[in-house]
């Protein structure tokens, strides 16, 4: 128990502060953090899915959640997981939530049949740029190959 | 687009994904990637089927 417990906060003293920056890259901009290490592949394949998954989303008619509830009945609560989950996707939450995009729930939307579609992609485009946020710390940190 | 379509097309992303993060080499993130689209797939459809004869 001591020896792994010596073992990881050898690891967290071993993780260099490129490893922050590129982990921060890739949640801000899906893709951005394995593209600045060169990992061409790698990049194409997690950047174009959350970033597919995104405008699918969207497409779907999907919406965003932010963290405070936006009509009246709503618990702030309930909409703190969808909010955390969307919020994975980083720059693009940040670029909707700061021009208002996407946050309402429009009638016309919520009548689509693709209306929940849309709100799962967008949910899992968030929660899959976190593993890959985790994947560019890792490599940086030199704890991937 | 059909609902099987939809799903078959999050599945695929997401197995992409899990491939890549979790497997070191090529083949083993190719057959990881394939595994977990095929999980997602099927248990959709034996949900999908499960749903169907209950009287919802």
């Amino acid at each position: 128990m001591a020896n792994r417990e010596k073992e990881e906060k050898g690891r967290e003293a071993a993780a260099p502060g490129n490893a922050w920056i590129m982990g921060a890259l890739a949640w801000l901009v899906p893709g951005a953090g394995h593209l600045f290490q060169g990992r061409w592949g790698r990049a194409l394949l997690l950047g174009g899915a959350v970033w597919l998954m995104f405008i699918i989303g969207v497409l779907f008619g999907g919406h965003l959640f932010g963290f405070t509830a936006r009509e009246a009945g709503t618990s702030p609560l309930l909409q703190a997981a969808p909010a955390i989950a969307n919020l994975g996707t980083g720059g693009l939450y940040l670029f909707c939530s700061l021009l208002g995009l996407n946050f309402a729930e429009l009638p016309e939307q919520m009548s689509r049949a693709t209306f929940e579609y849309g709100n799962t992609f967008l949910w899992v485009a968030g929660l899959l740029n976190y593993l890959a946020m985790l994947d560019a710390f890792d490599i940086a940190a030199g704890r991937k190959s | 687009m059909t609902h099987l379509l939809v799903m078959m097309l999050f599945a695929a992303f997401v197995g992409a994904v899990m491939g890549v993060v979790s497997r070191e080499t090529r083949q083993e993130q190719f057959r990881y990637g394939l595994k977990v689209f095929g999980e997602f797939v099927a248990i959709g459809l034996l949900l999908a089927w499960g749903l169907y004869f209950l009287p919802l």
